[in-house]
């Protein structure tokens, strides 16, 4: 594991130029603009697609095919993506975490509890993320990788759509109504929750990652 | 070492079934046409391909119990394969010492100065000749007892394959112990290396023998028509129609040498060999 974590972090390393501007750009939306949460959110989506490329650098010229000639196994690859994913998400998330709250301390534009639970949405977000996109991208490799994700979204929010339609056309349920009843609930309880439904998701993910990666041939 | 029984994977256009054995301390050669089932057989040892029959032993074990372990026991070259070309030879080192626990670091330096491999410049913006040195390197520096090196000289001018060539016997000096299997359509690269040659054609090995015994035992006995007819066909393996009558393969030149002095009688070379297994009937 250790020997792959070293390749990841050296081919992502090709990027730290695109890395710098990211973090500067972060940055300087939070420096410059009264939303820190923004910032927060644009930064850990950029680093988890990192994870992503990873894959399309292991893939490049048939390169999975040396890659398991190496004393690893498949599945031992399949984790060492979850958790080179989730190293880099949870170190730049505490990065940008820390620094916005620097900024609100300084600037009190937002009350912390309110600041810190928009994190850990966030936070929630991007294990989600990628939960979604890893079997994606090992199934179908770099570019029909992405094609394959964005047509996933899109029948995901299709079916989204046909389900509130459904519902408020034929058993007039009114969806909206219903999330709007739903702070009853206590926030902190519901960010701790949507943690927990993030990391089944990635243990889901993982499990059919791997499943993907043992029927490949290469 | 490593022993295939009865491999068999089928594609579209093409079937694999093949048998062989690599034993201790012994260099194979798997020579065969472009597309002939060479890599497929690799991919099929290495686990990369799931073979539909067949068993492959690796190491005493069935090949799908290898472990990560056992694996470093093996140095591989793929053709169409290797590390990622956005990596440098300084980012792979630290890589391969935590990936092998017999890894010689000093050993790799000391190969990298020696072949004047650039340690800072992407493996991609490497020449040919530089990449398959370094995949050879790789494979070599972590004490393997048994290299499966499909086309390691693929594309390489003469002074870079004898290198390499070199680089792969002083491997063998090291280790009665270690074995070769390797892949080449270049006979003369295997002529000189191996122990015994296995012949692959349309995803079938059509022959297996001792490289001594290919080089000293077979020949191409030239005759025209009349001579033809004349010819004990007994030792005759294969034939083939030209212009100035036939041309047939022989595994046992000394019978012919002897019993017809007129005729003409040429050592051929494993090429020639080759062309009359393929193309003569």
């Amino acid at each position: 594991m250790k020997g792959l974590l070293i390749k990841d972090y050296k081919l992502i390393l090709n990027q730290k130029n695109f890395f710098c501007l990211m973090i500067a750009l972060s940055v300087g939306m939070l420096l410059f603009s009264d939303d820190v949460i923004f910032p927060l959110g644009f930064l850990i989506f950029v680093i988890s697609l990192f994870t992503i490329s990873t894959i399309s650098y292991d893939d490049y010229n048939n390169g999975y095919a040396f890659l398991f000639t190496l004393p690893i196994t498949r599945k031992g690859y399949v984790k060492e993506k979850y958790c080179f994913g989730l190293l880099l998400g949870s170190f730049s998330w505490i990065l940008t975490t820390l620094f916005g709250l620097l900024v609100i301390l300084n600037r009190n534009t937002l009350p912390i509890d309110e600041f810190m639970i928009s994190a850990i949405l966030i936070l929630a977000m991007m294990i989600a993320i990628l939960a979604m996109t890893l079997p994606f991208q090992l199934k179908f490799g770099g570019e029909k990788g992405r094609i394959a994700l964005i047509g996933a979204f899109g029948i995901i929010a299709i079916i989204g759509i046909a389900i509130n339609q459904i519902l408020t056309l034929i058993f007039h349920i009114n969806i909206n109504l219903l999330l709007e009843n739903i702070p009853t609930i206590n926030i902190s309880v519901l960010a701790g929750l949507l943690i927990l439904i993030a990391f089944i998701c990635l243990w889901i993910s993982y499990k059919i990652s791997t499943k993907i990666m043992e029927h490949k041939e290469f | 070492m490593l022993k295939i029984e009865n491999l068999k994977k089928h594609y579209d256009n093409f079937f694999l079934e093949c048998s062989l054995q690599v034993n201790p301390g012994q260099v194979t050669g798997l020579i065969g046409q472009n597309g002939s089932g060479k890599s497929t057989t690799f991919k099929a040892i290495l686990d990369l391909i799931h073979p539909d029959g067949g068993s492959i032993t690796l190491f005493g074990k069935d090949n799908q119990d290898i472990t990560p372990e056992d694996k470093e026991k093996l140095g591989v070259v793929l053709s169409d394969s290797g590390f990622s070309g956005y990596l440098r030879i300084k980012d792979i080192i630290p890589i391969l010492e935590n990936m092998y626990r017999q890894f010689d670091s000093s050993f790799f330096i000391k190969q990298v100065q020696r072949f004047s491999l650039p340690m800072d410049k992407q493996i991609k913006d490497f020449s040919t000749g530089m990449k398959a040195k370094l995949k050879v390197l790789v494979a070599i520096s972590h004490g393997a007892k048994l290299l499966i090196l499909d086309e390691p000289t693929a594309g390489l001018d003469v002074i870079a394959r004898d290198e390499l060539l070199d680089m792969l016997r002083e491997f063998l000096e090291e280790d009665d112990e270690r074995s070769i299997l390797i892949s080449s359509h270049i006979s003369s690269d295997l002529e000189s290396l191996c122990d015994d040659l296995y012949m692959i054609h349309d995803g079938k090995i059509i022959l297996h023998e001792d490289t001594d015994i290919l080089l000293s035992n077979y020949a191409l006995l030239k005759v025209d028509d009349k001579q033809y007819e004349a010819l004990d066909k007994s030792y005759i393996l294969r034939v083939k129609k030209e212009s100035y009558g036939y041309s047939c393969l022989t595994n046992e030149r000394q019978y012919y040498l002897e019993n017809y002095p007129n005729i003409t009688i040429e050592a051929g070379s494993i090429d020639e060999l080759i062309t009359m297994m393929i193309r003569g009937k």
